[in-house]
């Protein structure tokens, strides 16, 4: 049976009419014996465009659209609408691609008109053998899980919590808090980390409608958009949270020590330990890694202390299964590896320190008290030399990313430092200063100009201890001359990186990571805080590198794209999926293997699709040595007939 | 060293015990270099079967067509079948668990180790016969064949005429088995690749004008196709013409079907057909040879079959066949595969 097809060019002003002759499209396609009506027009995407195909189907009667316009990523939804509104199914609208894919990357304009042409017959083709589809309806579990509990994490929980969804908050470490809690101050405002901080921390812990999971780890997560599966391991702390009243005899008897995480190892902690003061949930973790053994044989010295019996050796691993409709990964950085920076001592020189390191030397809760004092001998460092893009911005050898954060914190290290050590002097090696952000220009020129912080334009090349000295050489570029600095310290920017186990945790939910191992989003513009898995959106640093005042706006974009699931009864999934031919199935099950999205699997023999899961990414269908299995409406016949229209006359 | 003896009496043991329904394996041809397929299905009938270089046939083609005729059987027996494999068949019969065409319970694998010779290729006795007939041949201390013809006796060491895969083989026992006779040694020969070595050492241009000449040679007869264990389809995807109809088949089905390939053998449709069933047999081919030998035309078949083997050993670390719980290759993927796409 013939189809009544319309076809509809766009010029897009002359994006598509400058380098393609539209009217000879339109009149070409008018050929075509399945096509009925075929006309051209400058911009189909606004209204009255939109309007004109809606009336042409009702007027032609037709049956099937063909709109020749930009990339179906763009205007495939607004003219699948347009069809529906004209009366017809909407999968009997295809877009042919006439403006990415021809006029954008051709010059000649006889060539690209033949091109063009091509590329609508070919669209048309495949919209003759489109078959109706309805959508999918897939019911919804109304409830968020977020992943990390650092400033992304608080936040995107709280903002869906306030729109009054249930939201689990999954922290793999003791307290919610992350990296913004072991900061000092913060630029360009030098308001105290921990102050903004922890109200937002309270108000985690007593959200009513927050479950907060601290210690856990997600394992794995199975489903789909709306009806996603999460178990999440919570390890055991050993502490009754409930009867534990915080009076530290626990910590005086423990005998023993291990590097604190929160000081960066600057200070060490017991075995059984509260990460800091302020922390949520305020209890003592028992890190089992480092206790002599929960024997009483073996030490147990806590538990005999322990008044109120808080200490419970036979606590065990808990596996949790929640259910849960939209996700929300903020699993954050950690820094480069100091591994990977031997070149400038770090690690070896107890002097050389790292940015987080002199947070916490500056901070009001640190080892020092907020007094700066070098590490191997606690005297006050009068000239201290800090060096930006330490691993960033090094393709050779490092990350080729710019952290872009070290600009500003390095700022914000030095003002801070001459403010507790007037009469010292701070040196900042730089390649360059990126200070892009409200305010964060002014900052840094502050600290030029009314701290009297040096910038030294270029490189450091070596850093090495002599004489309780830490020797920096460097070159100022623009002086033209070498330098060399006898330091009291070195502070580095370095590099952020995914916080480690991140590429693990994202096959575990396969999500898809960039070239340095960041959450590769869906479109870097379009769709920046959005996964390509439907159902996962992504916040803070563990996508790039940020700044709080970005980590927090993406956290609510990201709790904003996640309340849209959770707001509605139900979502409609594209029917655009795979079906199985069973007379041709022969059940060797390599499509069931090669799915990215799990959603085939085999029954009596047979593969069998799960609608809701499969993206219609026809990765099965090319692996069928039995051509078995096909997508909807972009079947192998189609593609069959598109190719014979593109290569044919 | 194997035993015919011992396996006759095996042979006749299931038979007699009703484990089987019947036997596949060898027994004499009136071609004196070629062993005939034989199926055994009383126990009387077990010295028919014979153990020799002349065993060269690839018997698990026949576990297909056992299981289409279960299939349209009301009441099927399902007894396993007996079945006689080298090495190179019995990854045959893996890699059809693997694609779960047959399930272990169908067969009771009757394992037989090449140990360190092989099968004969029958093209190379004959050139070296330069055209006289074999009447009969005979097996000197596992050295040498000695072949008469009505004018000569002629006695040629066998390495000289044993069929190329033996000769780059690197596992000639049976590496699933329910009975098993010979040696498991494996074998390390030098140069496992050593038939690509000449055509991979031309040009481009030159590959292609090869394969040019060869593949238009081809006659589309599809003894290669029906001869090959892998090709189990019911529906050959590249060729319209047996297109399985079946009671559910709609008219519409039928109309839609696609002629990806003409069926007329000219070149171009001859490149399309030999390489879409090369690409087909990638990760799953197990090097039997059988389409070489069965090709009318002469086709050099294995070297494409071969040639994707390598590439699946150099690049994947992959061999068709080892194990029926092996992922396939085509479908699966390791992180330290080599293509960072592929993440």
């Amino acid at each position: 049976m013939k189809k009544r097809t319309g076809v509809f060019v766009c010029h897009c002003g002359i994006n598509i009419a400058g380098t393609v002759d539209v009217k000879n499209v339109a009149e070409e396609l008018m050929k075509h014996s399945d096509v009925t009506h075929s006309e051209d027009y400058v911009y189909m995407c606004s209204d009255p465009g939109q309007k004109l195909i809606e009336n042409s189907i009702k007027e032609h009667n037709l049956d099937s659209v063909v709109v020749a316009c930009c990339s179906p990523n763009l205007h495939e939804t607004t003219f699948r609408n347009c069809a529906k509104a004209g009366g017809i199914n909407e999968f009997q609208c295809e877009i042919a691609n006439i403006r990415e894919q021809c006029s954008w990357v051709h010059k000649d304009k006889l060539k690209a008109t033949e091109k063009a042409i091509k590329i609508t017959r070919s669209t048309v083709e495949h919209v003759v053998k489109n078959k109706s589809l309805e959508p999918i309806s897939i019911p919804v579990t109304r409830r968020g899980l977020v992943i990390g509990g650092g400033i992304a994490g608080i936040q995107a929980a709280l903002d869906m919590a306030n729109s009054g969804y249930e939201v689990i908050l999954v922290e793999k470490s003791p307290s919610i808090g992350g990296h913004m809690i072991q900061l000092s101050e913060t630029f360009p405002t030098l308001d105290c980390s921990q102050c903004i901080l922890t109200p937002k921390m309270v108000d985690v812990s007593k959200h009513p409608k927050i479950k907060l999971l601290t210690y856990s780890e997600v394992q794995e997560i199975t489903g789909y958009v709306g009806n996603f599966k999460a178990k999440i391991l919570k390890k055991p702390t050993y502490v009754d949270p409930d009867k534990c009243t915080l009076c530290d005899k626990c910590v005086d008897v423990c005998p023993i020590v291990v590097p604190n995480e929160f000081d960066i190892g600057l200070t060490g902690r017991k075995a059984i330990y509260i990460p800091f003061p302020q922390a949520i949930p305020a209890t003592y973790t028992l890190d089992i890694v480092n206790c002599p053994g929960l024997l009483p044989i073996a030490c147990g010295k806590c538990i005999d202390v322990c008044e109120p019996g808080a200490i419970d050796y036979d606590m065990k691993p808990e596996i949790i299964e929640e259910e849960i409709g939209s996700i929300v990964l903020a699993t954050g950085y950690d820094l480069y590896d100091k591994e990977n920076m031997k070149e400038y001592g770090y690690g070896k020189y107890a002097d050389v320190l790292d940015g987080l390191q002199f947070e916490r030397l500056l901070s009001a809760s640190g080892p020092t008290m907020g007094e700066v004092l070098r590490p191997s001998d606690h005297k006050v460092p009068k000239e201290v030399v800090f060096i930006q893009c330490v691993g960033s911005r090094d393709p050779e050898l490092h990350c080729a990313y710019c952290s872009k954060i070290c600009c500003m914190y390095t700022a914000k290290h030095a003002m801070l430092y001459k403010h507790h050590v007037p009469d010292g002097q701070a040196y900042i090696f730089y390649i360059d200063i990126r200070s892009g952000g409200k305010d964060y220009e002014e900052f840094v020129q502050r600290a030029k100009e009314e701290d009297g912080v040096v910038y030294l334009r270029g490189k450091v090349s070596k850093i090495f201890e002599e004489n309780g000295k830490i020797t920096v050489w460097g070159a100022d570029t623009l002086a033209g001359k070498d330098i060399e600095i006898n330091a009291d310290m070195v502070v580095l920017a370095t590099a952020m990186r995914p916080t480690k186990g991140a590429e693990e945790f994202a096959k575990k939910l396969k999500v898809s990571l960039d070239k340095d191992g960041f959450l590769s989003e869906a479109h870097p513009k379009l769709r920046p805080v959005e996964s390509v898995t439907s159902g996962l959106f992504f916040a803070g640093a563990a996508q790039a590198p940020k700044d709080i005042p970005e980590a927090v706006a993406q956290a609510s974009g990201a709790a904003a794209k996640a309340i849209i699931i959770l707001s509605q009864d139900h979502l409609f999934h594209s029917p655009i999926v795979a079906e199985v031919s069973l007379n041709l199935c022969t059940g060797c099950g390599m499509c069931v293997d090669v799915c990215p999205y799990d959603a085939l699997s085999l029954k009596d023999n047979k593969a069998e699709v799960n609608e809701v899961l499969c993206e219609g990414c026809g990765t099965c269908s090319a692996t069928c040595l039995r051509a078995a299995i096909e997508v909807k409406n972009i079947t192998p016949g189609q593609i069959y007939e598109m190719i014979d229209a593109s290569v044919g006359g | 060293m194997v035993n015919l003896e011992e396996i006759k009496k095996e042979a006749k043991n299931i038979l007699e015990e009703g484990k089987v329904k019947y036997i596949i394996g060898y027994a004499k041809s009136s071609n004196a270099l070629m062993a005939a397929p034989t199926f055994v299905k009383k126990p009387e009938d077990i010295d028919k079967l014979i153990w020799d270089p002349t065993c060269f046939q690839n018997l698990v083609k026949f576990l297909l067509d056992e299981k289409r005729k279960k299939a349209r059987e009301k009441e099927p027996d399902i007894r396993p079948v007996g079945i006689f494999v080298k090495g190179c068949d019995s990854r045959a019969i893996n890699v059809l668990l693997q694609e779960k065409f047959i399930t272990r319970e169908d067969v009771y694998i009757i394992g037989l180790s090449c140990e360190d010779l092989g099968v004969l290729d029958e093209k190379k006795i004959f050139k070296k016969l330069k055209g006289e007939e074999p009447e009969k041949i005979e097996f000197d201390q596992r050295k040498n064949i000695v072949i008469s013809t009505k004018e000569k006796t002629i006695k040629i060491p066998l390495k000289e005429i044993l069929a190329e895969r033996c000769l780059e083989c690197t596992s000639s026992f049976p590496v699933i088995s329910d009975v098993f006779w010979g040696d498991r040694n494996n074998r390390s020969p030098k140069e496992p690749f050593k038939s690509l070595e000449q055509i991979e050492s031309l040009s481009q241009e030159k590959k292609w004008d090869f394969w040019q000449q060869q593949l238009s040679k081809c006659i589309r007869c599809y003894a290669c196709r029906s001869v090959c264990p892998m090709c189990y389809c019911d529906e050959c995807v590249v060729d319209s013409i047996n297109l399985a109809i079946t009671a559910d088949t709609t008219a519409e089905e039928k109309s839609q079907k696609i002629k990806w390939i003409e069926k007329s053998p000219e070149s171009s449709e001859n490149f399309g057909y030999h390489l879409v069933r090369a690409m087909h047999l990638a990760g799953r081919c197990i090097d039997c040879s059988e389409c070489e030998r069965v090709c009318p035309v002469d086709i050099p078949l294995r070297l494409l079959n071969k040639k994707l083997e390598k590439v699946a050993k150099e690049l994947f670390d992959y061999k068709a066949g080892l194990d029926p719980e092996q992922p396939s290759l085509v479908s699966s993927f390791k992180d330290e595969d080599p293509e960072d796409f592929i993440r």
